[in-house]
């Protein structure tokens, strides 16, 4: 999904699509979920897992693209991955 | 163990004195961005540093006040749990010796609070006595946003995650919280040199 | 999507023997088979530009893919050091797998791959992975498609699957480069964009070669606003490339009325991948 804020491209230049990480969120869901669709709790928009905007710290951060609210927290640990659910989550895969 | 990679060396790395590098970690000579959200950009006079919490009386610092507190330049290691350490990192900025000198408290730990959302809980015991501080310059020029500016936490004995970009306040508690990464998977305390990197470490 | 209902898919079924396309069905699930490190022969390393290398892969595990799709790739050194990168896959799903890497200059996996690797080598990798950033020709048009650099890739595996399939989706291909000599695929966009449905232009933005009549700025709204398809039209737009690139094209995009859910973005990163 396209990001409708202009001004806060300067601060997104680390910042990755959720499709990124579709190898690592398969081996933790064993299944392709960046198609799969969130409803942001924040903002109330609906976006491809995909289309999340992922960040890199000491895990991974995958964020709503409209509000940048917290949907996931990754953490890979020793020979096992972690994920956090960030809030209520609901998830629709797309019809194709 | 993965298959080697015929060839393959990784970025070139100076020798250096294996003692300073802590199991596990790989000598980086870049200084690699990471970050759990976008870059906070907050303007020096929209600024403030707070203590507060379980203190008798919280304190703060607006920009000019805080760049008044006696500063230090020192050079440290630094080790990120991603596995780089970078040597001889040049840092300006306030002792939490100094920052917490007039704060009354009974409390032993506190989580640190940024710009963007980003928390992280420390002991006191971990960030006094000359371990820790409130830095707003790297390499002798004004911290850059990407890199935490205008301040950010330094804590260069732990993993570099309990480093705080963007600080904006400490918040004392009579109990350890887990911060952003220690509640996802990350070890509480983040000693290198023990190798804590995850929960049961 | 049976992926997520664990169901067995009709990729797996076509691995057992069967090279062709995965998208023999129109109505087939998005499938994936979930996909472990494992190690792929390198069959051939050769030159694009100066600075990229196409590598063929033998996998005789690969189960197929769907163009636009990457894969994960993990060096490990003697000592253990482990760099890892994501890769879009260069060939549509009709050919030999094949990976394009650009050279960084202060790059770690990419030096590698272009100047190290070669054929008889392994490669460990992961995939393909990525499904919200793909194409298939059964989803249909018409497909505007945008790169920057060497986020032509993927797009280009988009291209080249329509050609194969001899579909007749309409495809406007805008590709942006620093100069002529950069252009990934140079030779092979010249024949795509004479096929019938298929358009193609390069902006090329530091360097052009003398008598160059083609567009020779940064994208930008109007040169968008001329390409088309209009926003009327209901594109899929496939966006690729360093990530300040999209995102000033997605705004763009954006501002001259095309549908955000419509924008499927690839970010490379500041570097550029």
């Amino acid at each position: 999904m396209a990001d409708p804020s202009p001004a806060s491209s300067s601060s997104e230049d680390y910042a990755l699509d959720g499709n990124a990480l579709a190898g690592l969120l398969e081996e933790v869901f064993a299944a392709e979920i960046t198609t799969a669709l969130r409803v942001c709790q924040s903002c109330g928009t609906q976006s491809a897992i995909g289309a999340h905007r992922a960040y890199r710290g000491a895990g991974v951060v995958l964020r709503c693209p409209v509000c940048r609210d917290l949907a996931m927290r990754i953490a890979e640990l020793r020979g096992h991955t972690r994920v956090w659910l960030a809030g209520e989550w609901s998830f629709e895969t797309p019809d194709r | 163990m993965a298959p080697i990679s015929r060839g393959f060396r990784g970025r070139p790395r100076r020798e250096v004195d294996p003692a300073r590098v802590p199991p596990g970690q790989y000598v980086v000579n870049d200084f690699p961005v990471l970050s759990a959200g976008p870059t906070p950009h907050t303007p020096t006079d929209q600024w403030s540093l707070q203590i507060g919490g379980a203190v008798a009386a919280p304190v703060s610092w607006t920009w000019e006040q805080f760049r008044a507190l006696a500063t230090e330049t020192f050079t440290v290691d630094i080790h990120c749990v991603t596995k780089w350490s970078k040597l001889g990192t040049s840092w300006t900025g306030v002792s939490l010796d100094t920052l917490l000198a007039g704060v009354e408290t009974d409390a032993g730990y506190f989580t640190a609070w940024c710009d963007g959302g980003y928390t992280t809980n420390l002991a006191l015991a971990d960030v006094t006595g000359g371990q820790g501080w409130v830095v707003y310059e790297f390499d002798g020029a004004p911290l850059e946003a990407e890199h935490g500016g205008p301040a950010r936490l330094l804590v260069p004995h732990l993993y570099f995650w309990k480093s705080a970009k963007w600080l904006r306040g400490l918040t004392l508690t009579p109990e350890d919280q887990p911060g952003f990464w220690e509640a996802a998977g990350y070890n509480n305390h983040g000693d290198p040199w023990k190798e804590q990197r995850y929960w049961g470490d | 999507m049976g992926g997520l209902s664990g169901e067995p898919t009709l990729l797996a079924e076509q691995a057992a023997g069967e090279p062709s396309s995965a998208s023999a069905s129109a109505s087939a699930p998005l499938v994936h088979v979930p996909s472990r490190w494992h190690s792929a022969g390198v069959r051939e390393v050769r030159d694009e530009t100066a600075h990229a290398k196409t590598i063929v892969l033998d996998d005789p595990a690969w189960p197929g893919h769907f163009a636009g799709q990457h894969v994960d790739v993990r060096l490990t050194a003697e000592d253990g050091y482990q760099a890892q990168r994501s890769y879009s896959i260069a060939s549509a799903p009709e050919e030999p797998l094949a990976l394009t890497v650009e050279r960084i200059d202060d790059g770690e996996v990419s030096p590698y791959l272009t100047e190290e690797l070669r054929a008889g080598d392994e490669l460990e990798l992961r995939g393909p992975v990525g499904g919200h950033f793909t194409w298939r020709t059964a989803d249909g048009g018409p497909l505007l498609l945008l790169a920057g650099g060497s986020g032509l890739v993927p797009l280009m595996a988009m291209t080249r699957h329509r050609i194969a399939r001899a579909d007749a989706t309409r495809i406007e291909l805008l590709v942006s480069s620093r100069s002529l000599d950069d252009l990934l695929f140079a030779e092979e966009l010249k024949r795509a964009g004479a096929q019938p449905g298929i358009d193609v232009k390069i902006t090329l933005t530091r360097a052009q070669p003398p008598g160059w009549s083609g567009l020779a700025r940064r994208v930008d709204r109007a040169m968008l606003a001329e390409l088309g398809p209009p926003p009327s039209e209901r594109p899929r737009v496939f966006l690729c490339g360093p990530t300040a690139f999209v995102e000033s094209a997605a705004d763009a995009l954006v501002a001259l009325g095309h549908a955000p859910s419509a924008i499927h973005a690839e970010r490379f990163g500041p570097s550029g991948g």
